[in-house]
């Protein structure tokens, strides 16, 4: 079995003051190793969930019930004891989040940083070896003075820089799955699109599996292999990204690739208005199962 | 408001601190009706009965000159009641007035006034209280006025800190080009603004002015007696201790009780009314 | 200019600026004063040649501005007068009786730091559930009573009904420690004498605590609400996203930087622990600077309580600095910073 992830009529519902509320309504998804994948829809559509059950931090909360299957790696992570999932993160799979300053410890230098994530991977690595390394991984995102970044605060770097220290970060392990979860929204979109670009270069150059979690059709375009595109919960259209692209077939698609601005990464589509034809069955494309 | 009444119930231990409130509103508003000698709250003495241990007649026991402590118990959540309604009436509005002004005027006024609140700030409250009473004859009313000018700095510090963030706010900024006049904008626009955090700090100062009340007549620098005071009743049972010890432990746990029942509530509004600790 | 030197500058200068808005707030209060100073200080029985002669002395047939003006060249001479009440230097006794109140702030403040900021910690880690619920019931419990109560209550209970502190004092009769720095714990051991170190921080525990238990509430309380409002931040879900321990993503992700805004506070309830210490000093029978006040503002003894409370102001002023550099040490963005902090 050559999938990384493999998830399997998975659902998800919060327990509120009434009732249970379904969030994913039994969704299947999955991730050839080294393959680059998109879960695209608008937000509340269910997709960031997806992410964090993939890592296992839902299952950890009292009001989350999860239910399905979920393998890693051929190793089924609904079953696993919440020690063996947190053992998983940061090293096996490792997320790369939408604002990249916010997303690191204010408190912290970069350097330590990334020596807390690669004692992730090895606890005893000394101080030098942690440096070296990270040196070499904040080279790859092409950071000019990775010296000077090290010693940086995150408050003391630009929002472009945060990204690609993040992705070096998120890499550094050789994780066989990167979660993606909207990644550089926050930033310009001329820095979005060359951080992507990086990333899509980098994952390539060391075979990694991405879950490339979006609202952006622009971006999904041009970086995944192959779409999902989830609709309230349901996966309601899947198949190479090209395919999807040149025919979209469930009318959902066709209308969040007509809210798409003409111009690459602009803003969030908004489609303007619920049809009952969003509500029809899955479109498959091609021979993907 | 009944709403809100029921978030409060839900929650138990808000629905605790709202029913120790009652309980000791209602004391102390029913004192001269359900107190069991309710003559003792006065210059009485009654030595065939001095210095009891809690018994059938005496709940609480009796003090040294043979008053029913639980009487005067009533009587003295009058006088903490009182004290603190009247201290929080006064200093509420100087404090959100100052706060406004300085929070939405900006520039000089901001500056001098803020200044004025930090020198305020800069004497830690009872030290500031005791100074005032210091200079001022032990009564009530200084009691009262020495509290108050401590206590309103917090409000204008408070109020502050909200109006200035509000005067970024778009519906000041369209009142301001409509030609809004200061007042209407500070009163009516920003003003409401502030109420859900002033009527929570309001209901916890409630118990801290308590607090600070009964400091002051615990060194004497408060009411004084014959009038019956928690404070002074703690004090003056201190010296009798350990032996005569509901002199004291009843007069402290009655403190506790009515400042516990205030947090609590003020605990329970906070998150009624959406309020940042 | 180093960042840390330069906040250190500008808080020198607000807080010179707020000592002197204290010595005039001092001044005002003390004008305040119903009756004639002098007369006061005379006594009844006084000629009125001998209260001319002494208003002379005290400036006090002079205008206000050049009372004030008086006032203040002698606080900067560091004269504070004569007390009418002991007939020294109000600084003579003012150096004999803060040493035994700062002793007994400071180990308060130390258990609030000590015992708060974990309570705080572990509310924080367990919100929403029992351990979160119970500390919110005992810190709100706390804070509930002035300290005075919890002397009374600490005394009853672990002084006489389990005698295992002592009821009164800083230190057993049997031991005659040479006065150094006033600071019992400190001359003890300059001394030598463990004897006698064991004996004064025994003697500290009941008072420290009584005068702490307010503040501990406050410090948990605090933490609390500030490492909740940390948790919604991204980078720790980040942290959680790279598999690191709920323990250390508690300590290094949520507590550090929640820390930042909580100490501002702490530090003002540090100070306030000045003045709570007069309550607790009058049960424990503690030398310090309560009972001297006390009995000054009883005899309306002006020198000693402008000097009493301009001290205490001074103290605050200095405690707040030293909390304004910690943050300025412990946020890399004002250590760090290029632009004036503000």
């Amino acid at each position: 079995m050559s999938d990384i992830l493999d998830i399997r009529d998975l659902t998800l519902a919060f327990k509120g003051h009434r009732g249970l509320t379904e969030v994913l309504h039994g969704i299947s998804l999955r991730i050839a190793a080294g393959e680059r994948v998109a879960l695209v829809g608008e937000s509340g559509s269910g997709k960031s969930v997806t992410a964090r059950i993939i890592l296992g931090l839902l299952q950890e909360t009292g009001s989350a019930r999860v239910a399905g299957q979920v393998a890693f790696d051929g190793r089924d992570i609904m079953a696993m004891h919440p020690r063996d999932r947190a053992a998983l993160r940061g090293t096996e799979m490792s997320m790369i989040f939408q604002d990249p300053t916010s997303s690191l410890n204010p408190t912290f230098t970069i350097g330590r940083q990334f020596a807390e994530v690669m004692h992730r991977r090895a606890p005893r690595l000394s101080r030098t070896a942690c440096n070296a390394r990270a040196t070499e991984m904040l080279e790859e995102v092409s950071i000019p003075d990775p010296a000077r970044v090290l010693d940086a605060y995150p408050f003391q770097l630009s929002g472009g820089m945060n990204q690609r220290v993040m992705i070096a970060m998120a890499l550094v392990n050789h994780p066989k799955l990167l979660l993606a979860d909207e990644p550089g929204t926050a930033l310009d979109v001329s820095v979005q699109a060359q951080t992507l670009r990086l990333m899509h270069d980098l994952v390539e150059d060391h075979g990694t599996a991405v879950l490339f979690i979006s609202h952006n059709l622009g971006v999904v375009r041009e970086f995944a292999d192959r779409v999902y595109v989830i609709y309230r919960g349901r996966i309601v259209e899947e198949g190479a990204t090209d395919a999807v692209f040149h025919a979209p077939g469930h009318a959902y698609t066709r209308a969040l690739m007509d809210a798409v601005p003409r111009i690459t990464g602009v803003g969030l589509p908004e489609v303007p208005e619920v049809s009952d034809a969003f509500l029809a069955p899955m479109v498959r494309h091609g021979s993907a199962s | 408001m009944i709403r809100s009444l029921r978030i409060i119930a839900a929650n138990p231990l808000s629905l605790t601190g709202l029913i120790l409130v009652l309980l000791v509103v209602l004391a102390a508003a029913l004192a001269p009706w359900i107190a069991p000698f309710p003559t003792h709250n006065g210059a009485i003495v009654d030595f065939a009965y001095a210095n009891q241990a809690p018994n059938a007649r005496n709940w609480m026991g009796t003090d040294l000159v043979g008053r029913d402590i639980f009487s005067r118990i009533l009587y003295a959540y009058q006088i903490s009641l009182l004290l603190g309604v009247v201290v929080l009436a006064i200093a509420t509005p100087i404090g959100t007035v100052v706060g406004l002004l300085a929070g939405y005027l900006g520039g000089w006024a901001e500056a001098v006034l803020m200044r004025i609140v930090d020198i305020f700030l800069s004497i830690p409250p009872l030290v500031l209280a005791i100074a005032v009473m210091g200079v001022l004859e032990p009564t009530l009313t200084n009691a009262m006025i020495a509290v108050t000018a401590m206590w309103w700095p917090w409000y204008a510090r408070l109020v502050y800190s909200i109006a200035r963030s509000e005067r970024e706010e778009g519906y000041v900024l369209a009142a301001e080009v409509i030609g809004a006049p200061t007042a209407h904008i500070t009163f009516r626009e920003i003003l409401p603004n502030c109420l859900p955090a002033i009527i929570t700090k309001m209901t916890l100062d409630m118990g801290f002015v308590i607090i600070i009340a009964s400091s002051l007549s615990f060194l004497g620098l408060g009411v004084q007696p014959p009038t019956p005071d928690l404070g002074s009743m703690v004090a003056e049972g201190a010296r009798y201790l350990p032996d005569s010890w509901w002199l004291t432990v009843f007069p402290g746990l009655a403190i506790l009780l009515a400042v516990f029942g205030f947090n609590l509530l003020g605990d329970g509004l906070r998150d009624v009314l959406g309020v940042d600790e | 200019m180093l960042p840390v030197l330069r906040i250190l500058l500008r808080r020198l200068g607000i807080s010179a600026v707020v000592l002197v808005g204290v010595s005039m707030l001092i001044f005002a209060i003390a004008r305040v004063i119903p009756g004639d100073p002098a007369r006061i200080a005379l006594g009844p029985s006084a000629s009125a040649e001998q209260v001319t002669a002494l208003r002379a002395e005290m400036h006090l047939d002079e205008p206000l501005v050049a009372q004030y003006g008086h006032f203040v060249s002698d606080v900067l001479r560091g004269d504070l007068g004569q007390s009418l009440y002991t007939n020294r230097p109000v600084t003579r006794d003012i150096a004999e009786f803060l040493p035994a109140t700062l002793e007994l702030v400071i180990f308060a403040g130390i258990l609030m730091v000590a015992l708060g900021l974990p309570l705080g910690i572990l509310a924080a880690r367990h919100r929403g559930r029992w351990p979160d619920h119970l500390i919110r019931v005992l810190t709100l419990l706390t804070v509930s009573a002035p300290s005075f109560v919890w002397a009374v209550i600490l005394m009853l209970l672990f002084a006489f009904y389990l005698p295992l502190f002592p009821v009164a004092g800083r230190i057993s009769d049997i031991y005659e420690i040479e006065r150094i720095t006033g600071f019992l714990t400190v001359d003890t051991l300059l001394a030598g004498n463990f004897a006698a170190f064991a004996d004064a921080l025994h003697h500290l525990v009941l008072p420290a605590v009584a005068l702490a238990l307010s503040g501990i509430g406050q410090a948990a309380r605090l933490t609390r609400a500030n490492m909740v409002e940390t948790y919604q931040k991204p980078y720790i879900e980040m942290a959680q996203a790279y598999g690191f321990f709920p323990s250390r993503i508690a300590r290094s992700y949520a507590f550090k930087p929640s820390l930042i805004p909580s100490l501002t506070i702490i530090g003002l309830d540090f100070a306030a622990m000045l003045g709570n210490a007069f309550l607790v000093e009058a049960v424990f029978a503690w030398p310090g600077l309560s009972r001297y006040g006390v009995n000054v503002i009883l005899r309306k003894d002006l020198n000693a309580i402008m000097g009493t409370v301009l001290i205490i102001a001074l103290t605050f002023l200095i405690v707040n600095i030293i909390v304004d550099l910690l943050i300025a040490f412990l946020n890399p963005r004002i250590r760090h910073s290029t632009r004036a902090a503000s």
